[in-house]
């Protein structure tokens, strides 16, 4: 994986308090999400990798290069704040086109810019709207567009979704996914675990200012050995499925759902699982009807790891 | 990147800067007191005028003296330090507290050419507000039949002019760097302005020469009460060096607040 923000052992504190402790870990292109709890240092790391903060011990570079007081970089990255922050007189267009001047483009390129980031937002209509009329999700979404305009290599979006609605929620989240595809960074905060996994299956869980886990949601999965796999089967006959099942020695559980014709078991050995589960339930003809594990979802992974 | 573009990009920044803060320095509410200052300035000059004209009050007032008193009274030592109080303290506090702050630390320009960007939207917007008082305040007085007295102190008004926009330089770097420093700006401007300055210009030695309002005295064309006052405590500063401490003085703060900028972590409360 090419890396371009990479941290070691980076640690923040104000004062007696730690935001940040020790973190260590590594960004490549595409989608990741920086996922963890209101207060769990997901807002001070983002500061540190836009450079807002310093870190009080530990390294912290972008492309190889150190961030703070590297105004460089910010050719080449787009930061979307968390706050709900503007000159409230400017209008969107203005808003967006007098940070883009601060990047050096001509007026004629500031104009293109401007639309073309508008045009990516949803938000042409409101152009000439001053900001201090917009709604929230169109504050959002101006704020997106700012960060987006001068095409940066590598986007910081801090709560991107919060204030959304539904429609405009979706919207950004493709979009999101899409700069993912084209090969941009996207560090993306949330502390809504659906929204993230949404966006992308690749993860930093933070908790108490300390990277809990990181990579993809199905190989964290895979860390948290000690604790089972959830697997939810609906089948013809459930009983007799439980009865078969229960003799492995890695199902440590089973629970049956009645109504659904259904079962939930717990397995220590996924894997292994899931392979020898299709030839057994064929050799007893017993018909599957659907397999999912709630535990694929983040929230589940979340659980686990915080507790 | 080459010298010359650098520099170039270095103006083209500071210019957007000071466009970007001009547009929220000036729609303010701070432009509405500012504004009212200047009218009661105005006020006054009319009611020297009315005084003139009418003999109102039986003394030997000339336009000079009145124009002298509201010079050193209302304009430098109150207008002169407000303006640019309240609107040198804002310059980086006040993107601090909306939060916007982060809009421009996260684009590619050193944070000194924010802050000098940001110095210099304060100076225009102070002397937009501040030397059009001064020249109608002049006009009121002096405007009549006669006008030999307009021509002749003319030089008077020239020279005014240039000391108020000398003070509004070295008061408007000193406040900018109390803004970017400071959590609270004004109370800090406030017992500089009219503690420090009130007191140390009127004790004798070295100290009052930490002031920025000595040099100011120090060029000061008027005869007026408090310069007097001051001065009979200890000389004035030759002009040149005078005029030569206020512009270093505001290259040093302006350096001082430049540096404050880059290296301060603003910690923007969510």
């Amino acid at each position: 994986m090419t890396r371009i923000l990479e941290a070691k052992g980076v640690s923040k504190w104000y004062g007696q308090v730690i935001a940040v402790n020790k973190v260590s870990f590594s960004v490549g292109p595409g989608v990741t999400g920086l996922l963890g709890p209101n207060g769990a240092g997901k807002s001070t790391l983002m500061k540190l990798i836009t450079g807002q903060l310093r870190p009080s011990q530990g390294e912290l570079t972008l492309w190889g290069e150190r961030i703070w007081n590297n105004y460089p970089l910010f050719y080449r990255m787009g930061f979307c704040p968390e706050q709900d922050s503007f000159y409230d007189r400017m209008t969107g267009a203005e808003f967006v086109a007098a940070l883009l001047r601060l990047h050096g483009f001509s007026e004629t390129e500031v104009n293109q810019r401007t639309d073309s980031a508008l045009q990516q937002v949803n938000l042409v209509e409101a152009r000439d709207k001053k900001i201090g009329a917009y709604s929230k999700g169109m504050r959002q979404r101006i704020k997106l567009a700012q960060a987006v305009a001068h095409d940066p290599e590598l986007l910081v979006l801090d709560e991107p979704l919060a204030g959304m609605d539904p429609v405009a929620r979706k919207e950004t989240i493709r979009f999101i996914r899409i700069l993912g595809k084209a090969g941009k960074c996207v560090i993306v905060s949330s502390h809504i675990l659906h929204e993230i996994e949404a966006m992308t299956s690749n993860i930093l869980l933070i908790h108490n200012g300390q990277v809990l886990a990181e990579g993809d949601v199905h190989d964290i999965r895979d860390l948290i050995d000690k604790h089972p796999h959830h697997i939810y089967i609906r089948c013809s006959e459930p009983r007799r499925a439980a009865e078969l099942l229960v003799a492995f020695p890695d199902v440590v559980s089973i629970r049956f759902h009645p109504e659904s014709n259904a079962l939930t078991l717990e397995s220590r050995n996924p894997d292994e699982f899931y392979s020898r589960l299709p030839g057994l339930l064929l050799r007893h003809e017993i018909a599957l009807e659907e397999i999912t594990s709630p535990d694929d979802n983040l929230q589940a992974v979340f659980h686990y790891l915080v507790k | 990147m080459t010298g010359r573009f650098r520099i170039a990009k270095g103006w083209r920044d500071m210019k957007t800067i000071a466009y970007l803060t001009l547009d929220t320095l000036f729609w303010s509410k701070k432009t509405i007191f500012v504004v009212f200052i200047s009218l009661v300035v105005l006020g006054m000059a009319v009611l020297g005028r009315l005084v003139l004209s009418y003999n109102w009050i039986r003394a030997p007032f000339t336009p000079a003296q009145v124009f002298s008193t509201l010079m050193s009274t209302a304009v430098i030592h109150f207008m002169v330090v407000f303006v640019t109080l309240f609107y040198g303290t804002a310059l980086i506090s006040e993107e601090v507290e909306g939060k916007t702050l982060t809009y421009l630390f996260l684009r590619p320009i050193p944070k000194p050419a924010i802050m000098v960007g940001k110095y210099l939207a304060l100076v225009w917007t102070s002397v937009l507000l501040v030397l059009p008082t001064v020249v109608f305040s002049y006009l009121i007085l002096y405007l009549r039949d006669d006008l030999r007295p307009f021509w002749e102190d003319a030089g008077v008004l020239g020279k005014d002019i240039g000391i108020v926009f000398l003070a509004l330089l070295a008061y408007g770097a000193f406040f900018s760097l109390l803004g970017a420093w400071l959590k609270h700006p004004i109370l800090a401007g406030l017992i500089y302005a009219f503690g420090w300055e009130g007191i140390v210009s009127y004790l004798p030695g070295f100290t009052r020469k930490l002031t920025v309002t000595h040099y100011i005295q120090s060029i000061f064309p008027h005869e007026n009460a408090p310069a007097s006052l001051a001065m009979l405590f200890g000389e004035r500063t030759q002009a040149p060096e005078a005029v030569s401490t206020l512009l270093l003085m505001t290259a040093l703060f302006l350096a001082a607040a430049c540096l404050v900028l880059r290296e301060k972590e603003y910690v923007l409360e969510q």
